[in-house]
């Protein structure tokens, strides 16, 4: 038991140090602790590197984490039972650390310059990580200790907040909370009168919200409309009817690009009505889907997605290409698209655009939604949940699936409209695979087969990385790690679909209804 | 109404039953006629040139193969496509670089020429280095990769192992891409695999150059395919592999620890693309983050062209996509921009008329 605590101390130091050394190399320890710098008020100008203290706290700051963490490992009864782990997890981390500033730190005295191979790793922030300190191994001792003292910091943080001050304040939280939210909170949700009110304030929020904030939030909420009806399309194949669709962006570029040849000046000058370019587009994208999906969705598994893959990479190059240039404007995109009209009158300035984004995502999601609870719409779910038994309900399983995609390629090629339009400009590059990688990542992470948990999807995945900006080197990155964090944790993304209760209730244990409360 | 909705949808379902076979037909005769055009008609290469564009498309094939043979072993066992395989080549790739950087510092002077540096006084040790590094770190990838995103969620649904694939694979890249800087990076062989150097040998009485990088890279790949399909075959490793690939319980009645399977076959995968990554540096001589997402890709591709789950079916696969992409182009008179394009539609052609790839068994419709 010992032994494995002690392990589990090492185990902990080791992880967290080759964490810290990944930061160092590509750079978000000074990232990071400008981050640490703002937070304090105290914002780090442009080139300069933020100060001192703040590295520190940075450092410290991911030590105490790791204590914590190993502390949380053995659930100590006694202080006594973490003190040798955690010094190991410590001496550990503060060894790794001080290995990287001892070797960095002898490269920068040697005056070799690293960024050749190494990019983030300036000579400046080598000092930075060397505390500012001229010799690398005095930096090193002083690393060691500061790592050791911080862990063994975050072990005593971790022990005394989890004895002394949780047990009884956690204990009446949580039984308070419960007893609101199974009584009063869920009745008052579930009322229709609070959906109505919701709506309402979303209509008036949605109607007040863009004349207010300016054209950059109206350019960050438009894309996140368009992700939401990305993500509402993708989730009738995907959601409901389980086909997974990897190249979904191929619809949306064709929807986009349909759209672009008959509004635009350039390369055919067909300079056709907002409105009718929109029908012709979205019944393009439409037909694309229903030919595609013809010959495969009479397979199983994986065909469909793969097909889609590499019709969407097909797609991509054929509109890069130079056997095309003279029919699609080649790499060079698109330019001067139409924007909509209403009665011969220009409706496309930021503000205008936005409330019809808006209506269009109100529209589809409600056509969605009665689809969804419509015949056709528990077709689709009887398949997903298995198609045998569904066939042998009665469902035309084939012509059921070519419904779905046929609806969600033209739910495509209706956000390819809106994208084009609103950009007034379309390329290549604006459909390559990573959108429609984006668009399963935000449907997964909002919650399969549930159109708020997309809309949060998009919000969370579209709308953050506007947001934070400074970091936006890291963005990919802690995007990748986030998606596989997020599957490991909760797999069900963070709305999950209601599933239906599939019990006879007379078999219900009465506590569990009691759980329930029904 | 109803009733005439569902005929139409009737009608539907037999078009595309049988539309396949339509659509096959014709584009045979399509390409025959094409073909036909280039080759006798219009005579636009002579046969030098082809062989040119065969030996490379051998080459690329012989890569994308030891890719795609990752790819369907783990296909085979977890019913997964793995999209991180291609950053693990990738990651191969990177570690040729490295060493042969560090090779090319460290000097070993002889009598005659003091400027000698290891990587040209002893270029074999060199390569073997460069391949050993490479395929240790991949496979060691491989291994932390099912271990940290994947075991964790071995009886989750498949499309939940797919998004944490696409978030390694998205990990992966950025992270090479924030180490490393995302310009290219020029790979500087040992002299004696000067890629411009190689065998030359007459054909129609015009010269074709055969590399020695080119050789190398697909003996190499051939020993390698060869190795693994004696391992699948002959040891017990590969025995327990077949039977998790076949029914992952009854294997684990029998007495076999899948989970240690699942871990070898990642390892084993990772190694294979770590020694494609080496010799895609080697033979092409450039890195960078994006280098093993288009790979990648196409060596997936391969993979089910030969049928999925099928290790000879993934050799054949690489080689003949390899040499569909780089033939593919000039046999149908088009530009060679569209080379991808020629892959990726032979790969929907063949899903369409043979779903279950070129080697795959004919499968029932419960398993398709």
């Amino acid at each position: 038991m010992k032994k494995a605590n002690l392990i589990s101390g090492f185990t902990s130091g080791l992880v967290t140090g080759i964490i810290l050394v990944f930061l160092f190399l590509i750079g978000f320890i000074e990232t990071g602790a400008g981050l640490l710098s703002k937070l304090f008020g105290d914002p780090v100008a442009t080139n300069t590197l933020p100060k001192l203290g703040y590295v520190v706290l940075f450092l410290a700051l991911l030590a105490v984490w790791s204590g914590a963490s190993t502390a949380k490992k053995i659930h100590p009864e006694r202080f006594s039972q973490i003190i040798s782990p955690v010094l190991i997890n410590g001496a550990v981390l503060g060894l790794v650390t001080a290995l990287l500033a001892l070797i960095f730190g002898n490269y920068v005295k040697a005056g070799v310059d690293v960024r050749n191979y190494l990019v983030a790793v300036s000579p400046a922030s080598i000092k930075m990580l060397m505390l500012n300190m001229a010799e690398p191994a005095q930096a090193a001792l002083a690393l060691l200790g500061l790592m050791t003292a911080a862990t063994f910091l975050g072990a005593l943080i971790y022990f005394v907040w989890n004895r002394r001050l949780s047990v009884g304040v956690k204990r009446t939280v949580s039984s308070k909370l419960g007893t609101v939210r199974q009584s009063q909170l869920v009745d008052l949700i579930r009322r229709p009168i609070a959906r109505y009110i919701a709506l309402g304030g979303a209509v008036v929020l949605f109607i007040f919200l863009p004349r207010v904030w300016g054209s950059y939030w109206n350019y960050v909420m438009g894309t996140v409309g368009i992700y939401i009806l990305l993500g509402i399309g993708l989730n009738i194949i995907t959601g409901w009817t389980g086909q997974l669709v990897i190249g979904y962006v191929s619809f949306f570029g064709i929807g986009a690009y349909t759209f672009a040849l008959l509004t635009a000046p350039d390369p055919h000058g067909i300079m056709m009505n907002f409105w009718l370019a929109l029908l012709i587009a979205v019944a393009v994208s439409a037909l694309v889907g229903f030919l595609i999906g013809l010959p495969i969705l009479n397979l199983r598994g994986d065909y469909l997605a793969i097909v889609t893959l590499g019709f969407a990479e097909i797609v991509r190059i054929l509109l890069k290409s130079d056997l095309l240039t003279a029919f699609t404007g080649g790499p060079r995109g698109i330019r001067d698209i139409g924007g909509p009209t209403l009665f011969g009158m220009d409706i496309n300035s930021d503000v205008n655009f936005i409330y019809l984004i808006f209506l269009m995502v109100f529209l589809i999601a409600f056509i969605a939604n009665r689809l969804q609870r419509s015949r056709t719409g528990r077709g689709w779910e009887a398949i997903r949940e298995d198609q045998t038994v569904a066939k042998a309900t009665g469902i035309n399983t084939f012509s059921s699936k070519l419904l779905a995609l046929t609806l969600s390629a033209a739910v495509a090629g209706l956000a390819g409209v809106l994208f084009a339009s609103r950009n007034q400009f379309t390329g290549p590059e604006d459909h390559i695979l990573l959108v429609s990688i984006n668009v399963i990542c935000l449907m997964i992470v909002g919650g399969v087969g549930n159109i708020p948990g997309i809309i949060i999807g998009a919000l969370a995945l579209k709308g953050l990385p506007e947001i934070l900006r400074e970091v936006s080197n890291f963005r990919m990155l802690a995007f990748g790690a986030l998606l596989v964090m997020m599957m490991l944790i909760r797999p069900e993304g963070f709305l999950p679909a209601r599933r239906p209760n599939m019990k006879n209730p007379a078999d219900q244990d009465p506590q569990e209804k009691a759980e329930e409360g029904v | 109404m109803k009733k005439l909705n569902r005929k139409t949808l009737r009608t539907l379902h037999v078009i595309g039953k049988y539309g396949r076979w339509t659509v096959g037909i014709a584009l045979a005769l399509f390409l025959t006629w094409r073909i036909y055009q280039v080759l006798f008609v219009q005579q636009a290469f002579t046969p030098d040139t082809w062989l040119r564009f065969a030996l490379s498309g051998l080459i690329l094939g012989g890569m994308y193969a030891l890719i795609a043979i990752g790819y369907t072993l783990v296909y085979g066992i977890m019913f997964m496509i793995n999209f991180a395989h291609g950053e693990v080549m990738m990651i191969g790739a990177f570690c040729c670089y490295f060493i042969f950087e560090i090779l090319r510092f460290i000097p070993a002077p002889i009598a005659g020429n003091p400027e000698l540096v290891f990587l040209n006084a002893h270029p074999i040790l060199s390569i073997l280095i460069a391949f050993l590094v490479g395929m240790t770190v991949s496979g060691f990838s491989g291994y932390f990769l099912e271990k940290i995103a994947y075991r964790p969620l071995r009886h989750a649904p498949r499309l939940i192992l797919l998004i944490t694939a696409i978030g390694a694979s998205i990990f992966l890249q950025n992270a090479a891409m924030l180490l490393f800087g995302p310009q290219r990076k020029n790979i500087v062989n040992p002299e004696i695999l000067d890629r411009t150097a190689g065998w030359t040998i007459q054909v129609a009485g015009k010269p074709v150059l055969i590399s020695y990088t080119g050789a190398f890279s697909l003996i190499l790949s051939a020993v390698l395919m060869i190795g693994l399909y004696l391992l699948v075959q002959k040891t017990k490793l590969g025995r327990s592999m077949r039977a998790v690939a076949q029914d992952q319980d009854s294997a684990a009645l029998m007495g076999v620890d899948v989970n240690r399977v699942v871990s070898q076959t990642f390892i084993i995968s990772g190694i294979l693309a770590g020694a494609a990554g080496v010799m895609w540096g080697i033979h092409m001589g450039l890195v960078n983050h994006i280098t093993g997402s288009l790979p990648g890709i196409k060596a997936f591709t391969a993979a089910v062209l030969g049928g999925v789950g099928n290790i000879p079916g993934a050799m054949l696969g690489g080689m003949s996509l390899g040499v569909i992409e780089s033939i593919g182009p000039a046999l149908l008179g088009i530009d060679f921009q569209l080379k991808d394009v020629i892959a990726f539609l032979t790969l929907i052609i063949v899903l369409i008329i043979r779903p279950s790839g070129i080697l795959g068994e004919k499968l029932t419709e419960e398993k398709l």
